[in-house]
């Protein structure tokens, strides 16, 4: 027992103490730390620029987040279970996760394919793919996050689900959901066979918010994903300062295509993680609030509030999960939970307790909404704004965060922007620095994870996984049957009209809508993209 | 003395490098020389295996297809008379799955958690400082 507990406490109180991404931490803090702070300029009042403390004035008493748990696996009948259970069980939002070989764009019958259909996603090859998925499910009424991560299969997945919309009699102006359509999410933190050039990537992801911006005005169409940023590496101040980058990008891109800021910057949103170090999530989350808006208002001076207001979905970090002892990861996931809400999240995910084993089983995926459930209507912590407002500690770690981030925008900037720092390797140097660092930490022992490095059991606790039969048979009969019964012709015709769109520099998203609807795969439509733009190489090593 | 050579590869459409490119950075400090070939289909993977004339062969599984990928490539490397080579795999490995590809002649499996050093130590000692040391 004794020895444990020293293990516990790692070290004298004289040690250099950091957050994890390095920022020095004092035994306490007082008045003296946040001296120059201005309660006006800096803070404001929650739903107040600079928006630092939240987006609305009464955050969850006006509006509680979203319960929005991410589901998909299989088969769209499967996945269209889980949603019922979901929904029935209290989710107030849907959020699908689809296959690497859906969200890459490929169609579920290419070689490389064969162990992945449906694995750690749904497999959607086409139209008649997205009827079942969504079948009953109201569409019009609940919100739908679709997690089509990469742009080169977003736009022709996204136009599946439009052209389902139609037929079933929803106006699109009517469906309030988000893609996220992310060019780093396929040039930097995922890999995969025949990767667009990241400026083409990017391309394709305005062309959806574009699209967005003249028929969609209540879709976010693009969702940077922060989460994600810091599940391949990154540190939170990387996190923030890659979502901020990305942004810009976007918006700059946006306003060179002749859209005035205000017409898509209010639909712009952000994805972040919450991770294990509970006050500097909190900071980040404040922090990247302020540095948002005032550089939105720096760089593109709108007019309308909404354009410099940064709103987010939160998703409980999936790498501080641990196989080892996994029911720990229970308790994890709800301090992750709690640090998203003392951060004026706008909706968010838990993360099942058995995901560092596999997909999660219905038990584990209950558990989790159970976790938000606990949160709402137990804790308490929905009752008033940004609570933590006002602690030296977590104002002086929000100023800290906030330097560390303009500092690296600076550093991207000086790189010649965002798209420039993809291409060169920079970004992928980062973040896999940051991460080796970490894991040599762990293995250390200098970062201690309970279960992994210290507190270990000598019996493994077994848990049942989650399985399920493959997809593959019926994703091939699926797309069998649609090339069967397509007019060949016509099908040809539409990715012909897509394929000069994309050296015209047009517009992608229309084309994609008439080629799925004239029974072009998703595969076909994307292999378009890639027969012009692909083949880019990740630099690595 | 030659170093000890590691072929890394992601299979199918898996997505996830991250694992497999800090397991990859640790061997090679650890003094080990590393080619890592990204996404690959098991022929493709096991060619590169011969052509390298490497020692070990990491694969790194996150999206589940392992049970497809990994026998394959096991029976590939047979096939080459190359089995002496060892096999190890990563990642997110559900442990009735890690026995099953065990008794198929995957030499170790280290699940998500497992340290660096361990990956390394292992490799050390299953093949020795050099080719010499392979027992055929």
């Amino acid at each position: 027992m004794s020895s444990q507990t020293e293990n516990a406490l790692g070290g004298s109180l004289s040690q250099d103490y950091r957050t994890t991404s390095g920022i020095p931490v004092k035994a306490f803090y007082t008045p003296a730390d946040v001296a120059g702070l201005d309660a006006v300029q800096d803070l404001g009042l929650p739903g107040q620029p600079p928006y630092t403390r939240g987006v609305h004035r009464d955050m969850y008493r006006g509006r509680l987040w979203t319960i929005r748990q991410l589901a998909g696996f299989g088969t769209p009948e499967e996945t269209n279970g889980r949603f019922r259970m979901l929904l029935d069980q209290g989710a107030t939002g849907i959020n699908c996760v689809f296959d690497f070989v859906t969200n890459r764009g490929f169609s579920s019958d290419h070689p490389l394919a064969e162990g992945d259909v449906g694995q750690g996603g749904v497999a959607i090859d086409c139209l008649d793919d997205m009827r079942r998925l969504f079948d009953g499910i109201p569409i019009e009424d609940v919100s739908v996050s679709l997690v089509l991560s990469n742009p080169v299969g977003a736009g022709a997945i996204f136009a599946a689900f439009l052209a389902m919309a139609q037929e079933r009699g929803i106006p699109w102006d009517k469906l309030r959901g988000t893609l996220q359509n992310d060019f780093l999410m396929e040039t930097v933190v995922l890999t995969a066979p025949n990767i667009l050039e990241p400026a083409f990537s990017l391309k394709l992801s305005v062309d959806v918010v574009e699209f967005c911006t003249e028929h969609l005005p209540q879709w976010n169409p693009i969702s940077f994903a922060g989460y994600n940023y810091r599940e391949a590496g990154a540190d939170a101040v990387q996190e923030a300062a890659l979502v901020i980058a990305h942004a810009v990008a976007v918006a700059e891109e946006m306003v060179r295509r002749g859209h005035p800021i205000d017409s898509f910057a209010p639909r712009l949103s952000s994805f972040f993680t919450a991770d294990n170090d509970l006050f500097e999530e909190v900071a980040k989350y404040r922090a990247a609030r302020r540095v948002y808006h005032r550089l939105f208002q720096e760089r593109f001076k709108p007019q309308d509030p909404r354009s410099s207001r940064l709103r987010f979905h939160v998703q409980t970090s999936g790498s501080a999960l641990t196989a080892q002892q996994p029911l720990n990861n229970v308790t994890r996931a709800a301090y992750h939970a709690l640090a998203a809400v003392l951060g004026g999240a706008q909706s968010l995910h838990v993360s099942a307790y058995d995901e560092a084993l596999c997909l999660p089983s219905e038990a584990a995926a209950l558990t989790a909404l159970r976790t938000q459930q606990v949160l709402v209507h137990e804790t308490g912590v929905t009752r008033t704004a940004d609570p933590l407002a006002g602690s030296y500690y977590v104002e002086q770690l929000t100023n800290e965060v906030e330097q560390r981030i303009l500092a690296y925008l600076k550093q991207m900037d000086d790189l010649g922007g965002l798209v420039r720092a993809v291409e060169s390797g920079w970004v992928h140097r980062e973040l896999m620095g940051t991460s080796y660092d970490r894991e040599l930490a762990t293995t250390s022992g200098e970062r201690k994870v309970v279960g992994v490095n210290c507190f270990t059991d000598d019996v493994p606790l077994e848990i049942e996984l989650f399985r399920f039969p493959s997809a593959l048979e019926q994703q091939r009969a699926t797309l069998e049957r649609l090339r069967a019964e397509r007019d060949k012709g016509q099908t040809e015709a539409a990715l012909e009209r897509l394929r000069q769109a994309v050296l015209a520099d047009e517009n992608t998203m229309p084309h994609l809508v008439a080629a799925v609807r004239a029974g072009a795969s998703v595969g076909e439509c994307c292999d378009v993209f890639r027969a012009l733009h692909g083949g880019w190489h990740q630099p690595l090593l | 003395m030659a170093l000890i050579k590691v072929v890394m590869a992601k299979m199918g459409f898996d997505a996830h490098y991250r694992g497999a490119m800090m397991v990859a950075r640790h061997l090679v400090q650890r003094g080990m020389e590393v080619v890592y070939i990204g996404n690959r289909l098991p022929e493709e993977i096991v060619r590169t295996v011969i052509d390298e004339d490497a020692q070990v062969l990491g694969l790194s599984s996150l999206s589940g297809n392992h049970m497809v990928m990994v026998p394959r490539i096991l029976v590939l490397l047979q096939q080459e008379g190359a089995e002496r080579v060892k096999v190890l795999l990563g990642g997110v490995v559900p442990t009735e799955d890690q026995k099953e590809l065990l008794r198929q002649g995957v030499s170790a499996v280290f699940g998500t958690g497992s340290s660096l050093d361990a990956i390394a130590d292992w490799i050390e000692a299953a093949v020795g400082h050099g080719p010499d040391a392979i027992q055929v």
